[in-house]
């Protein structure tokens, strides 16, 4: 429902062909960029995020 | 159907890896996905289904990020912060290209920096790029292209001799390989 590059209505720009993408530099590019940020992407969400996220869950349903 | 809260959750990887691009620091960029989501979570009333979620959400975050300068500094732009190293992890240590890398995209502009990684690394298409960031989908694309193209004439050397960053990177080299010969760990270097 929300579209967006989480949603299914962003699916079929990310699959088009890019020029970058035969680039051996961006190629490269991307690995380096990946190996950078992925770290962060998979680390585990801090307990206080979440919970201040349910406890306002809990605050608009009470 | 998706609730608003779950939402939020199921972006916040995502908000952690823009907020990095943009703060270049660990500690500084948690900080700023801790406010972002206290900012959705007060204005999520404004949020309206159906409509483009995580491109509001981004773009909450960013405005945080330009906010938090403005107050620090009266007189700032977006690249006004200090510069930080992406790199923290002991895994990334053998790397020294990586670690040029990382210094290579401290350098260039906030905003093509956070364009680069949130299509190279998220991802997101040129059309929620530039939802997300508040700008035409061309300057979406521009900021992107440039970021790839600085980078790899910085990574490439295709740059003059007398080059900052060209200097930069050699004496941190020369640094490493000093540290390393004498078994001295190097972390330190790349906290600027």
């Amino acid at each position: 429902m929300t579209g967006g590059e989480d949603g299914a209505a962003d699916e079929p720009r990310q699959a088009q062909p890019s020029p970058e993408n035969d680039n051996p530099f961006d190629i490269w590019l991307k690995r380096g960029l990946h190996q950078l940020f992925d770290d962060v992407a998979n680390e585990p969400i801090p307990e206080e995020l979440l919970r201040l996220i349910e406890e306002d869950r809990d605050d608009r349903s009470a | 159907m998706t609730s608003f809260h779950d939402q939020v959750i199921q972006i916040l990887p995502k908000l952690r890896v823009q907020a990095l691009s943009l703060t270049r620091n660990r500690s500084a960029a948690e900080d700023l996905v801790q406010d972002a989501v206290c900012n959705a979570l007060a204005a999520q009333n404004s949020f309206i289904p159906g409509t483009n979620f995580s491109a509001w959400m981004h773009r909450i975050l960013r405005n945080r990020f330009i906010s938090d300068l403005r107050k620090r500094r009266e007189t700032t732009d977006i690249d006004d912060v200090p510069a930080a190293s992406f790199a923290s992890n002991p895994t990334h240590e053998d790397s020294l290209a990586l670690k040029d890398l990382s210094l290579a995209l401290s350098r260039l502009p906030a905003d093509q920096r956070e364009a680069l990684v949130m299509v190279v690394v998220q991802g997101m298409s040129y059309e929620s790029l530039a939802e997300a960031t508040g700008c035409a989908v061309g300057t979406a694309k521009s900021r992107v292209f440039r970021a790839r193209r600085q980078l790899e004439a910085w990574m490439t050397g295709d740059l003059p001799a007398n080059d900052k960053l060209r200097v930069k990177v050699s004496s941190l080299r020369a640094l490493l390989d000093d540290r390393r010969r004498k078994g001295l760990k190097s972390d330190d270097l790349f906290t600027f």
